[in-house]
């Protein structure tokens, strides 16, 4: 009679709801642990990012030192915190297009500090300055009489090399100040110095520490997107009609039945317990194989002549006490062959060569032929 | 449970409608909730799989290569019909055909499924589970469950070498009392006497029969009965190399010695079980695997086949001694002690040799062994230096071979080392050969 083996449902919960709970419990943890440890994101130089490009621990310093950073996203953000006492820091000109827009940072008051402009960011907020060839970022020394630099030292710095008449330019031009319209504006060729990836090499900490510690407030313009006018700001995802999401959702549904469908097994995989696969011949070829790697040639002649003579010997109706020179008599009077030939192949040396030894099997092979067929 | 390929189908064109409809996640949600019913009318109404019951028939043992038809009876006494697919599940080496039944049992009633099995091993094989997936009336989602329907089907040694049967059995009656002439020997015994008639040799004529009768009587007489015949089968390491070609499958690989010894014991068995001898069978490596003794000899060959059914090779080296403490303990009077083991130098030298002494002063013993074709192959190539080599070696192992034979011979063994598919006509002749001298 048959007995059903399936599990019941609550069975199955059962056994089921131990694993299941401490998995939950491991997806929890790991969750919290994730979103304690999680670097704060953030783009490149943004004030509040803990990532290797971020310039949280620049911001943290100056916080340190009694220095209020203000991190502003727009231009309407900064014109309402800037005053003339300020210094504005404005990273990331790549998002910042437009005259007009560029024209409404330029009438922000107060000292400025650009880092890597754009061409047209330049002209705009740096007029005068011009902009040279690149240059690589490497470590260099000041090489100035500026005073915020030669404190810091050697820093990392590269990117752009700036002129302008009357300005000091320092780190091979990547460092440029000048006085204009009553203010103090700085040109960095390259920011990598102010991350917080690069800020505790060499005097790269200094340095930044130089150029945006001198104000009692700093504003931190870094835009996180595109400002102005004049360009679509939607992202891929609003672009895409909100019913195809649904459709691939389905779709995903779909896929996920068929999986189904196909995933379950009509009971479970049979097992069976296989019987040892042993070739008997495998003494003899592994014989063989280590006869050939160590050109054991003195051994398989032996082997072969043992073989043949074992052969020989009845036929020629000896005994196996028989001597060798009875033998080779023998042999050479049943197939009238020179009995010293015949000496030298049945009882000769080791062969010296592979290609001797195969010459002895078959000379062998012959006498055998030879004294069968008499 | 299970799902079909309609649910998904179900799925595909709910990805349409999302596409199409005025409000595509109201539809997508209408999609979920729609096959969440249709899962679950499906499931609710589709039959138990729980209350099914099971019955086996059919057969219980074949041998090997021979096909065994396995019925399952499935009952369903639920109340709902139970349509679907079945699978009666089997190890991987019975090949059951087919795979899966289609399966529709009505409230109350009984259906047969027969499953073909072509067996490729031999011993005991068990039925693995039986798995019913019976399918809802939409046919979105089936329920699926397993039962254990017990069965087993032994898997018995195909005894190949019963066409050798009928000419050595013509070989024993001519050592029968019909020819007195062949038999004068001291292997024969004193059966009857009957009329001369011409071409009777003259000296077998009782004389003293004669003076009291008007006939001319000559005695006749045939070979010794009711000797002890004790096979012994080494399962140790030596009897799992494979070789020859294997006869049931025509695999290559080879069939273990194991197998060949079998093969070759079966006929001896029955032909001894003819003679009029007593058969009994030890398997042994380093236990006694299996024991067969006072069997009648009408049934000692189903006793043996039995016997042999479940055995494998062990991989551990026979323990020599302890075989022939048990043989010693069971064969107090004289027997032929038949061994089918290996000729192999190095486990014959270690374990057998010391201890046969032993055994061959009380017994007859015969030895015969398996030779491997594949080792008179390799002794035959010799075109490269590779295969002069592989020739050597093969030679090598000849010689040891031919030297272990000597060996035995000199401690008073008869030795019997053929080739697979001669080994078991070659026993069955050293039998004869043995029966003929008297030396049983």
């Amino acid at each position: 009679m048959s007995t059903p083996v399936s599990p019941r449902v609550r069975d199955r919960w059962r056994t089921w709801r131990a694993p299941l709970a401490v998995l939950a419990l491991m997806l929890l943890l790991a969750t919290v642990i994730v979103l304690l440890g999680r670097p704060r994101p953030g783009g490149y130089l943004d004030a509040e990012a803990t990532t290797p490009q971020g310039a949280h621990a620049l911001v943290a310093l100056l916080g340190n030192e009694g220095v209020v950073v203000e991190q502003v996203r727009t231009v309407d953000e900064a014109r309402a915190v800037a005053d003339p006492g300020t210094l504005l820091v404005v990273a990331r000109t790549e998002y910042l297009s437009g005259a007009d827009l560029l024209a409404q940072i330029a009438a922000l008051p107060g000292d400025r500090l650009l880092v890597e402009p754009l061409t047209e960011a330049l002209e705009a907020l740096a007029p005068g300055v011009t902009a040279g060839d690149y240059q690589s970022s490497t470590v260099r020394v000041p090489g100035c009489g500026l005073r915020a630099a030669t404190l810091a030292g050697s820093a990392l710095t590269g990117g752009e090399g700036y002129q302008a008449t009357g300005a000091t330019t320092c780190y091979e031009g990547t460092l440029l100040r000048h006085q204009r319209d009553g203010r103090t504006v700085t040109v960095l060729g390259s920011g990598e110095f102010l991350s917080n990836a690069r800020l505790a090499e060499d005097g790269n900490a200094a340095l930044a520490m130089n150029l945006t510690g001198a104000h009692p407030r700093v504003v931190w313009f870094v835009p996180v997107s595109v400002q102005g006018t004049g360009e679509g700001t939607a992202t891929l995802g609003e672009l895409i009609p909100g019913r195809v999401s649904w459709a691939v959702l389905a779709l995903v549904l779909a896929v996920v039945l068929v999986a189904l469908w196909q995933g379950r097994r009509l009971g479970p995989v049979v097992t069976e317990r296989l019987p040892v696969v042993v070739r008997a011949a495998e003494t003899a070829e592994g014989r063989g194989r280590l006869y050939r790697a160590r050109r054991a040639r003195d051994r398989a002649g032996h082997a072969l002549r043992a073989a043949a003579l074992n052969r020989l010997v009845p036929r020629l109706g000896l005994t196996a006490t028989a001597t060798p020179d009875a033998i080779v008599s023998a042999v050479a009077a049943r197939i009238g062959q020179d009995a010293g030939q015949i000496r030298a192949i049945l009882y000769g040396s080791a062969p010296a060569d592979d290609a001797r030894l195969v010459a002895l099997a078959r000379n062998l092979d012959i006498i055998e032929r030879q004294v069968r067929d008499s | 449970m299970a799902l079909t390929g309609r649910a998904g189908l179900i799925a595909l064109v709910g990805v349409v409608l999302v596409l199409l409809a005025p409000r595509p996640g109201l539809a997508f949600a209408l999609l979920v909730l729609v096959l969440v019913v249709l899962v679950a009318v499906d499931l609710a109404l589709a039959g138990s799989v729980r209350l099914l019951r099971f019955q086996r028939l059919g057969d219980r043992a074949a041998r090997l290569g021979e096909t065994v038809e396995v019925t399952l009876l499935v009952e369903n006494p639920g109340p709902r019909r139970v349509r679907g697919r079945l699978r009666d599940a089997w190890a991987p080496s019975m090949r059951a055909v087919p795979r899966e039944h289609t399966l529709d049992v009505p409230a109350g009633e009984r259906r047969r499924i027969v499953t073909t099995l072509r067996p490729l091993r031999r011993g005991d094989h068990r039925a693995a589970t039986v798995t019913v997936r019976a399918v809802g009336p939409l046919g979105v989602a089936a329920r699926q469950g397993g039962h254990q329907a017990p069965w087993t089907v032994r898997v018995l040694p195909p005894f190949l070498s019963r066409r050798h049967l009928p000419s050595r059995l013509a070989r024993l009656r001519e050592l029968d009392g019909h020819n007195p002439v062949l038999v004068r020997g001291q292997g024969t015994e004193f059966d009857s006497l009957r009329e001369y008639v011409a071409g009777d040799d003259v000296r077998s004529i009782d004389w003293r029969a004669t003076a009291r009768r008007s006939e001319v009587v000559v005695r006749t007489w045939r070979p010794e009965r009711d000797r002890r015949v004790l096979i012994v089968l080494d399962t140790g390491r030596t009897s799992a190399g494979r070789v020859g070609v294997d006869p049931t499958s025509g695999d290559p690989a080879g069939w273990p010695r194991l197998d060949w010894s079998m093969d070759a014991a079966l006929l001896l068995a029955a032909l001894a079980a003819r003679a009029g001898d007593r058969v009994d069978f030890l398997a042994h490596d380093r236990a006694v695997r299996a024991w067969v003794s006072g069997t009648s000899r009408t049934e000692v060959l189903a006793a043996l086949v039995n016997a042999m059914a479940p055995l494998e090779a062990e991989l551990v080296e026979a323990d020599a001694p302890g075989m022939v403490a048990a043989v010693l303990a069971q064969a107090r009077r004289r027997c032929l002690v038949v061994l089918l083991t290996d000729l192999n130098p190095a486990a014959l030298e270690e374990g057998l040799l010391p201890v046969l002494p032993q055994l061959a002063g009380r017994h007859q013993v015969l030895l015969a062994a398996v030779a491997d074709p594949r080792v008179a192959e390799l002794a035959a190539r010799r075109d490269s230096a590779e295969q002069v080599y592989d020739a050597a070696a093969a030679e090598r192992l000849r010689a040891d071979r031919h030297r272990i034979t000597a060996r035995l011979r000199r401690h008073g063994v008869e030795v019997v080392d053929a080739l697979p598919e001669d080994a078991a006509p070659a026993l069955a002749d050293a039998y004869l050969a043995l029966k003929a001298a008297g030396r049983l």
